[in-house]
């Protein structure tokens, strides 16, 4: 199986070899006997590689493309297939038809959602960091600090705590705030929502929190909107079970905002997903969204997040990570479901 | 993915500095009679996107097309709510939605007459982009990789200011890190805290945390213990712009001897040109006494990486670089030692060509 990867989409290649690539490009021959090849474009993620993974052949290459597509020729009568799809080097995909190169990415979603005990031990460390991780963030949220010096916290507690990555993104403003986004310097003033997802990978397993906070005492229509979105988690986790749709998770979630008179804003113009799957990505199959018919199984992490734009308060967010079990949701995540209130008194300096 | 500061700053980088960029690229394309140039960015594979425009993608990712004369077109699976975040950090660029923005170039190809389109790094780019834009037109798609690498080797003063801007981040991250250290934690939070919090775009900090047992840097947990020698890379985005700088030190106080080796480094990065012979010019830097050059690698922005390897004491080429980082392995009787500088930044750029 030919597995190709970058520090953007690595699921595929990390699964094949556990390496956590960030620069360059990488691509893994892993054989049904076991045996597996790392092939880098990057000497010192080679070295790295080297390192990190010390059961594996590595192999530096000065074009990649190349050295792999010459393996692969090189093999007689071998049943080749090859994942992700869509990634897979346009030099590698030419081979797909001279070496009937099968796709396997069907074959590694399945492996990548599933999730075996091992892997949800990583899952579990990675959720007391996403806990302890919005807790730094919650205090180091004051009048006057810039976005990205609040990302900067976060990052420099992670690197201390074993963090490898995280994937973070945030909002901070009020009704004309549509979404969330990398930091852009925006200084936070009182009456601001400051929203965030947080996603600490250990090992390589993201796991995700979603909240919402407000600089000052929230008013009133804050409050009202975030107990509709807590409403809509409730829903959603309650949902979660074996056998259910990911299509069925989005429409509980989605019926309470319906239900209010918010329907609208459930819609693809102001939301993208209300949950998805984590694992070795931090935004995996399956995409809980009405309409996608994935059936749930025991044993996938999922995060259940109705974020969207509410027209009265702008984006807020509110999500908890979950492992299906056999009867239904195990929440990892522990912070409080609350609206969070950073005080006024608090400035940086 | 990228998470620290990402915004315009027409001050440092302007919509005249990548137009100008875009117009020399044109003008290789007329002599090449190629229609127009395409390339891919995610924010792995972002330098020559970011190059042309100034854009990188903090997620997901995207194909700009620069057809021969006109205005690019960048074409996004992102959806159109990240489109106002887009248009912030991405003036110069028309920018499109699609879950296929291959199919979208495709029919964007048509739309302009194409018949011959350069594709930088043709054989690196998803297949499954390939495979939208060969559904939609029979356009002649060939490598242009060497021509994007020539038209990029002009040292740009913008683009060296902003490389100037991350080494002087990393070289005062690494003066404020803390001198009483025992843990690899000890160090990266600092050096991180510091970097994002001067504004970097990204940061990746690699250790070797004890040098005499093995010189390789890797991504270490915070709780490992520090031995007497250790290195640690930070590698720093600034505004899209990368570099590297590794330094080695005691764990506990400072040395007069690896001062020396770090001033000679210093002395490198203000004299040696990325564009000529590096094995000579290391022969005759004077080193401190003691100290032999076990192993070099020049890393340079030639295409859609931020950073890549172009030359290694092995592998010893030479070709025009606009800026590079030079990363050199020494033994002395203390032991190895690792040490990198982005180098080239002290010469003069060109006078600006190009009208736009």
């Amino acid at each position: 199986m030919v597995l190709y990867g970058n520090a953007w989409q690595n699921d595929y290649l990390r699964y094949g070899v556990d390496f956590g690539i960030l620069e360059g490009e990488g691509i893994a021959i892993v054989t049904r006997d076991g045996e597996a090849t790392l092939y880098l474009d990057d000497p010192f993620e080679a070295d790295r590689a080297s390192v990190e993974c010390d059961d594996i052949t590595i192999v530096v290459c000065k074009d990649i493309v190349r050295d792999v597509a010459a393996k692969i020729n090189s093999f007689d009568n071998s049943n080749i297939a090859a994942a992700p799809q869509r990634h897979l080097p346009y030099g590698l995909a030419q081979l797909r038809q001279k070496h009937n190169i099968a796709d396997a990415t069907v074959i590694l979603d399945h492996l990548l959602m599933v999730k075996a005990e091992e892997e949800l031990q990583a899952v579990r460390r990675a959720a007391r960091l996403a806990d302890e991780g919005y807790a730094v963030f919650r205090d180091a949220a004051q009048i006057g600090v810039e976005d990205y010096a609040l990302i900067a916290q976060i990052e420099a507690f992670f690197r201390a705590n074993g963090v490898d990555d995280n994937f973070m993104i945030i909002g901070v403003g009020g009704p004309e705030m549509r979404g969330m986004a990398p930091p852009s310097g925006k200084k936070l003033k009182a009456g601001d929502l400051v929203t965030t997802e947080l996603t600490p990978c250990i090992d390589g397993y993201y796991v995700q929190i979603c909240r919402t906070l407000v600089v000052g005492p929230p008013n009133e229509a804050q409050q009202k909107a975030f107990s509709l979105y807590h409403e809509a988690m409730i829903a959603g986790i309650d949902k979660v079970a074996p056998g259910v749709s990911a299509s069925d998770i989005a429409k509980a979630e989605n019926d309470v905002f319906r239900k209010y008179g918010l329907g609208d804003y459930v819609t693809s113009e102001y939301t993208r997903v209300r949950g998805h799957g984590l694992g070795l990505f931090p935004d995996t199959k399956p995409h809980i969204l009405e309409g996608v018919e994935t059936t749930i199984e025991q044993g996938m992490l999922l995060i259940v997040h109705p974020n969207t734009y509410h027209p009265e308060v702008g984006y807020m967010v509110l999500g908890d990570s979950l492992i299906v079990g056999p009867d239904g949701a195990e929440v990892l995540t522990t912070t409080p479901r609350e609206l969070f209130s950073v005080p006024q008194t608090r400035s940086a300096s | 993915m990228r998470h620290g500061l990402m915004k315009w700053r027409e001050d440092e980088l302007s919509q005249a500095d990548v137009l100008s960029r875009q117009y020399r690229l044109q003008k290789s394309m007329e002599a090449d009679g190629i229609d127009g140039v395409l390339i891919y960015t995610n924010h792995v594979r972002s330098a020559a996107v970011t190059y042309l425009t100034g854009f990188t993608p903090y997620w997901s990712d995207a194909l700009l097309f620069l057809p021969v004369a006109g205005k690019p077109l960048f074409a996004t699976a992102l959806s159109k709510r990240v489109g106002n975040w887009i248009k912030s950090t991405n003036p110069t660029s028309t920018i499109d939605h699609s879950p296929r923005p291959g199919e979208l170039i495709g029919k964007h190809m048509i739309a302009l007459g194409c018949k011959k389109v350069g594709v930088v790094e043709l054989d690196h780019m998803p297949g499954g982009l390939i495979d939208e834009i060969i559904g939609v037109t029979d356009v002649q798609l060939v490598d242009a990789s060497t021509m994007f690498a020539e038209a990029r080797t002009v040292r740009d003063a913008a683009e060296i200011a902003l490389a100037k801007k991350a080494n002087q981040i990393a070289t005062d991250a690494f003066a404020s890190a803390p001198k009483e250290r025992l843990l690899v934690g000890d160090v990266t939070e600092a050096l991180e805290l510091y970097v994002r919090n001067a504004g970097a775009e990204e940061c990746y900090v690699a250790i070797a945390p004890d040098l005499q047992k093995d010189t390789r840097l890797a991504r270490t947990k915070g709780q490992v213990e520090l031995g007497e020698t250790f290195a640690i890379r930070l590698s720093i985005a600034y505004n899209g712009v990368w570099i590297r700088r590794t330094e080695s030190f005691l764990r506990t106080a400072g040395d007069d001897n690896l001062t020396q080796l770090a001033r000679w480094a210093d002395g490198l990065s203000e004299t040696v040109d990325p564009s000529l012979a590096m094995a000579s010019q290391l022969a005759t830097s004077s080193r401190p006494a003691g100290a032999s050059i076990s192993g070099w690698t020049l890393e340079a922005p030639i295409g859609n990486r931020p950073l890549q390897a172009v030359a290694t004491e092995k592998n010893q080429t030479e070709q025009s670089l606009p800026y590079g980082v030079l990363t050199i392995q020494l033994d002395t009787k203390q032991g190895s030692f690792v040490l990198a500088r982005p180098i080239g930044l002290h010469l003069s750029p060109p006078t600006a060509e190009g009208a736009v």
